[in-house]
């Protein structure tokens, strides 16, 4: 029987140079302090020898066109490319240098998507869809020089209207939690973004972000009311520019009921970053 | 409002170097065919990412196109 071995949640620009550039002396210093608290986060996560590494995180317009927006997606194949983008934004600057290629779980992918069809999630399925900042990122910082086990991406339409609501994210991790325990697998589970920054997706209001929320959610999932999070509206998320929590509402669910425990929370007033544990063991 | 039009020419222009030069260009005859509204249209020409915005472009969009992103 498989189970969930190591889960956790963190901000994913982890790149100094951006908010050293955008924030200045302070949002660099705050982005170093949670690269090394990932770092050592990351010695936990290798020492639990995950079979594979589901990494739930949301397409910054860098995937997904307008053909077509996938609410949520199982990368499914053997292997997964990092991203390719000419003169990118600096946060895939931080994909500069790293591996061109990651191996997939192709079998626990392809059973999540199964499964999930026969259970009322009928997921969509790429085989070709690479990997931004908010998959490698953290994934390279967690993992540095290690290698990184097979990884099961899964995306979450965070920013196109309509995104999937918080419980459906949340109902998604349930089912992710389900196959894990059906299966053989040993299986880490983290999800990316946040805290809150570019509040209701207005070039007007980067720079922004909501902290009196920020300090609300994580209080939540320190206490671990699920019912409270999973009650956020896209409303409130958009408002609070908080639209990437769909992508951790998912591994609450996987996680359910297990309590956060935070490891990072920091208030730049750009962003608001945070890194957070879950007693799963 | 053309929300799918705007944001596929400006997914394009992220994607698609030739197309980003030829809109740099000549901006008002690379979207000639565009089916936007005149308000959309002059946004585009004059690069008005905040009017684009407020049109319906998506941030994300409009902050990682190769120079022009808006950040």
């Amino acid at each position: 029987m498989g189970r969930i071995v190591y889960a956790a949640a963190m901000s994913h620009v982890l790149y100094p140079d951006y908010y050293g550039q955008n924030v200045g002396p302070h949002g660099r210093r705050m982005v170093e302090d949670l690269i090394a608290v990932v770092r050592d986060m990351g010695r936990t996560l290798v020492a639990t020898a995950p079979d594979a590494l589901v990494v739930v995180a949301d397409d910054h317009l860098n995937v997904f066109s307008f053909d077509a927006i996938p609410a949520l997606c199982v990368r499914v194949g053997r292997s997964v490319n990092r991203m390719v983008q000419d003169d990118a934004i600096e946060f895939d600057r931080a994909l500069d240098g790293l591996p061109e290629r990651y191996p997939v779980h192709e079998d626990l992918a392809n059973v999540i998507l199964e499964k999930g069809m026969q259970s009322g999630f009928d997921f969509a399925a790429s085989w070709s869809a690479p990997l931004d900042h908010a998959f490698l990122s953290p994934v390279s910082t967690l993992y540095g020089d290690r290698p990184v086990p097979p990884l099961v991406p899964f995306w979450v339409n965070c920013f196109v209207t309509p995104q999937p609501t918080a419980k459906r994210c949340f109902e998604a991790g349930r089912h992710i939690a389900r196959v894990v325990a059906e299966g053989p697998w040993n299986v880490a589970i983290i999800a990316t973004g946040g805290l809150s920054h570019f509040p209701e997706l207005s070039l007007a209001r980067v720079g922004q972000s909501d902290p009196v929320f920020d300090r609300r959610i994580v209080k939540l999932m320190e206490a671990g009311d699920d019912d409270a999070m999973t009650a956020l509206t896209a409303k409130e998320l958009h408002e609070s520019g908080s639209h990437e929590l769909l992508n951790w509402l998912v591994l609450l669910g996987a996680v359910s009921p297990a309590r956060a425990r935070v490891r990072f929370f920091g208030e730049m007033g750009r962003v608001d970053l945070a890194a957070l544990e879950w007693d799963v063991a | 409002m053309s929300r799918y039009e705007t944001n596929v020419l400006l997914y394009r222009l992220k994607k698609d170097a030739v197309f980003r030069d030829r809109f740099r260009a000549d901006p008002r005859r690379t979207l000639a065919d565009a089916d936007l509204t005149d308000e959309e249209r002059e946004a585009f020409v004059r690069w008005d990412a905040r009017k684009l915005n407020d049109l319906g472009g998506l941030l994300h969009l409009l902050i990682s196109i190769p120079g022009l992103g808006a950040h």
